[in-house]
């Protein structure tokens, strides 16, 4: 057979080696400077730089910009020597490479400027949705192509976990972004209430499947054995790893919405394919840690798989206790709590950060056909990423423990015996202490930098490597005696039919009732449409980010609802898109508001917002100052009216045009109450609509029904 | 305390099929996937396990 002669293409895995490095240090920067603002809450910079407009802006970094270069620095690698053929087009990898980059600015410029959607791990607006649609059909298409032109038969277990993530991630992108533009930059969810928590979370969930945690999956089956130097434990395990996991995950996604008023079968759904989800994930942890029997010895020596073992340690921890997360029993404690922070940072730290760095320390010196230039500085930032995530992780352990402990305790009496600030000011030294955690795993990031420096200085880019492998016959339909997933395993199209084909079964199963079946979502009579000043209110509470601290979804304990007021009914979301339930409780809940013993004077509101610590001493949320000077946007009324009515918000025919009067109305009515107050303030600022809001919150539903 | 769940979940006629359902798709496909791979012929799954180690770079001999 004649050999045939081509070059891999270094060039490009060195870009996104170098992306990840950069987009890495930021996100982890901006993190750690999240942390600090909620033990250090003056650390809050005036508009662009509060807290909820950062953290989205840490966690979007962190997974698309370090994580997602990371997965592209691997695939790029990995599938071209597994398939023994250059990537399909140089042009589409460019494209691919600046498309990614200049979706990752706009993001880093639009969330501080408060273009959101309001809903986690999806917050950026429309138009970049569209750019990372485009650019992930040129990733897929550059993928295929090369899969297509191999000169390799069969396709490595790693390659299934690289289609599998592209056809998933296209469909979770698309679904959940499904959106309405009203205007250049904003958009309202096409989804309301409990349709919307159910497709955010199956999105929110598989985005850390499919996004986090199978392209990883694929890096850890090529570059594992290649650093030990010798193949996976079990072939076999990894096909029932690959097809199990795939499977299940995809249900689990209910499990983020357990004690909600999600209905009562999606969330049983979720839970038992959550418990599930332990032996495939189990099963991909013991195949990798196996890999190394009798290569132990060599893992005390070898910098690059101690990271890896840590990776794949905390793979499987933070997958055992994902499923015990999904019970409702230790959701009923966890939900809410640091606890699941931690969680996310065992998987994020540990998995993610460890594989990626150890990706880097075994790839670089490659393609820059030179030795590391430290081994010595790996292995401190070894020891120092592994001090950063224990020091990190455990005090949001206690953390969360003892937050969910406080807000469930009663006294003899039968009363509430902490106050919410109470457990907000007794948090602060763990958030101290997590930033210690933080700041160590970044001092070892900078370690790998500047060591990384070194070495790339010390030799020179093989931007096209030499390599030489046989062509590949002609292979059509299946062969006599050919196995029908030997078959498959050459056939990329159908793999990822198949692929597709599994991962809708759940996806189908778990939504479409909710959206076929209109009795699903109660309608209450009481509960009618926002008013426009409310609208205008909510957008400015989608804006600033509201919902990574403050939850709308009291659950049915006598706890929340001691403290709240009634549990929350699906049938009051019907008019919020997007709906903003929240996962996090750093601030109490805020469904009731607007009602019973949770209601405040409109002047209560005015100065909580100038500066919430005047008013709940110790408070750590930012000030927005900002809103009581900067003026309203009512151009724009009209434009939601209408788009909120074409998602069937039944505002009367022609209401878009005097929307305005009943706006300012309003808006004069909560002035006149300043006044009262002796506050004075014209109608047309921010903060009234604000006010407005919080005052609507939960008002609906204790009206008498007429 | 789940009276409101429960009375909307019922609306849904024979809700408790679903989870049924899925049950039995996800049981059936890993049994067959279980027989599958067990019956996988051992000398091919070796060749498959090695193919990241097939080709060794020019530049492999670097060593940390």
């Amino acid at each position: 057979m004649q050999v045939e002669k081509f070059y891999y293409d270094n060039k490009t895995v060195k870009n996104f080696a170098y992306a990840t490095m950069f987009w890495g240090i930021v996100g982890m920067l901006v993190g750690l400077y999240a942390a600090l603002q909620l033990a250090f809450p003056s650390l809050n910079i005036k508009e662009y730089g509060t807290f909820g407009r950062l953290r989205p802006l840490h966690t979007n970094a962190v997974i698309f910009a370090f994580v997602g270069n990371g997965i592209f620095m691997g695939v790029y690698y990995s599938l071209q020597r597994l398939l023994k053929t250059r990537m399909y087009s140089d042009l589409l990898s460019k494209i691919h490479f600046w498309g990614w980059q200049l979706i990752i600015v706009a993001a880093a410029i639009s969330l501080p400027l408060g273009f959101t959607q309001g809903k986690e791990y999806a917050e950026l607006e429309w138009p970049i949705d569209i750019a990372i649609t485009i650019i992930w059909v040129v990733f897929g298409w550059n993928m295929f192509a090369t899969i297509l032109k191999r000169r390799e038969k069969h396709l490595y277990v790693a390659i299934w976990f690289y289609i599998a993530t592209f056809v998933t991630v296209a469909v979770l992108h698309l679904v959940n972004s499904f959106a309405l533009p009203f205007s250049m930059f904003k958009s309202y969810s096409w989804y309301a209430g409990v349709q919307d928590a159910l497709v955010q979370w199956w999105y929110g969930h598989n985005a850390v499947a499919f996004f986090l945690t199978t392209p990883y999956l694929g890096l850890m089956y090529y570059f594992l054995p290649k650093a030990a130097n010798r193949p996976v434990y079990s072939y076999k395990l990894s096909i029932i790893h690959f097809w199990s996991l795939i499977f299940l995950y995809i249900w689990a996604g209910p499990h983020h919405l357990l004690y909600t008023a999600l209905p009562d079968w999606a969330q049983s759904l979720g839970v038992v394919f959550s418990v599930m989800l332990i032996f495939p994930s189990w099963g991909g942890m013991i195949n990798g840690l196996l890999t190394l029997r009798g290569a132990w010895d060599r893992v005390r020596d070898d910098v690059i798989l101690k990271f890896m073992v840590v990776a794949i340690t905390a793979y499987g921890m933070a997958t055992f206790e994902g499923p015990m997360l999904s019970l409702k029993n230790v959701s009923a404690i966890a939900h809410y709590t640091d606890w699941i922070v931690a969680h996310v940072h065992v998987g994020g730290l540990g998995w993610n950060g460890m594989l990626t760095f150890a990706v880097l320390y075994w790839l670089i010196p490659r393609i820059f056909n030179t030795k590391l230039y430290s081994k010595k500085w790996a292995n401190n930032h070894f020891w120092l990423a592994t001090l950063g995530i224990i020091f990190w992780a455990v005090p949001m352990y206690w953390a969360g423990f003892t937050q969910s402990m406080m807000w469930k305790e009663f006294t003899e009496s039968g009363q509430l015996k902490y106050s919410f600030l109470e457990t907000v000011t007794y948090m602060k030294p763990f958030y101290i202490m997590r930033s210690l955690g933080g700041a160590l795993y970044i001092t070892g990031v900078i370690f790998m930098l500047i060591n990384l420096y070194k070495t790339v200085k010390s030799g020179k880019l093989v931007a096209n490597e030499e390599a030489e492998a046989p062509a590949l016959p002609k292979l059509g339909a299946r062969q006599a005696g050919e196995k029908w997933h030997t078959w498959l395993e050459r056939k990329p199209v159908q793999m990822m039919v198949l692929s597709l084909i599994v991962i809708l079964i759940g996806g189908a199963i778990e939504i479409i009732p909710t959206f076929l079946i209109k009795s699903n979502v109660p309608t209450i009579t009481n509960v009618k449409p926002y008013t426009p000043l409310e609208l205008h209110g909510r957008d400015l509470y989608v804006r600033e980010g509201c919902y990574t601290c403050h939850s709308q979804m009291i659950r049915p304990f006598r706890n929340e609802t001691e403290r709240y007021g009634e549990y929350s009914k699906a049938g009051e979301f019907v008019y919020d898109h997007p709906f903003q339930w929240g996962s996090k409780r750093t601030g109490p809940d805020l469904q009731r508001e607007g009602t019973g013993n949770l209601k405040k004077s409109d002047g209560w509101h005015f100065r909580h917002f100038r500066e919430p610590s005047s008013m709940s001493e110790g408070s750590v949320m930012p000030p927005y100052e900002f809103m009581l000077s900067k003026n309203l946007d009512t151009s724009s009324t009209k434009a939601i009216i209408n788009a909120m009515r074409t998602l069937g918000v039944p505002y009367p025919k022609g209401y878009e045009n005097i929307a305005n009067q009943d706006l300012m109305k309003q808006a004069t009515g909560i002035t006149n109450n300043l006044l009262t107050d002796s506050i004075r303030i014209s109608p047309n600022k921010e903060v009234i609509a604000l006010i407005a809001y919080m005052q609507r919150l939960g008002a609906d539903i204790s009206k008498p029904s007429k | 305390m789940f009276k409101f769940i429960k009375q909307y979940a019922e609306k849904i006629d024979h809700i408790e099929i679903y989870p049924l359902i899925s049950l039995v798709i996800f049981f059936v496909f890993f049994i067959v996937l279980t027989v599958y791979v067990v019956k996988m012929d051992k000398k091919s799954v070796k060749a498959l396990a090695n193919i990241p180690l097939e080709n060794e770079e020019p530049n492999s001999i670097v060593q940390l």
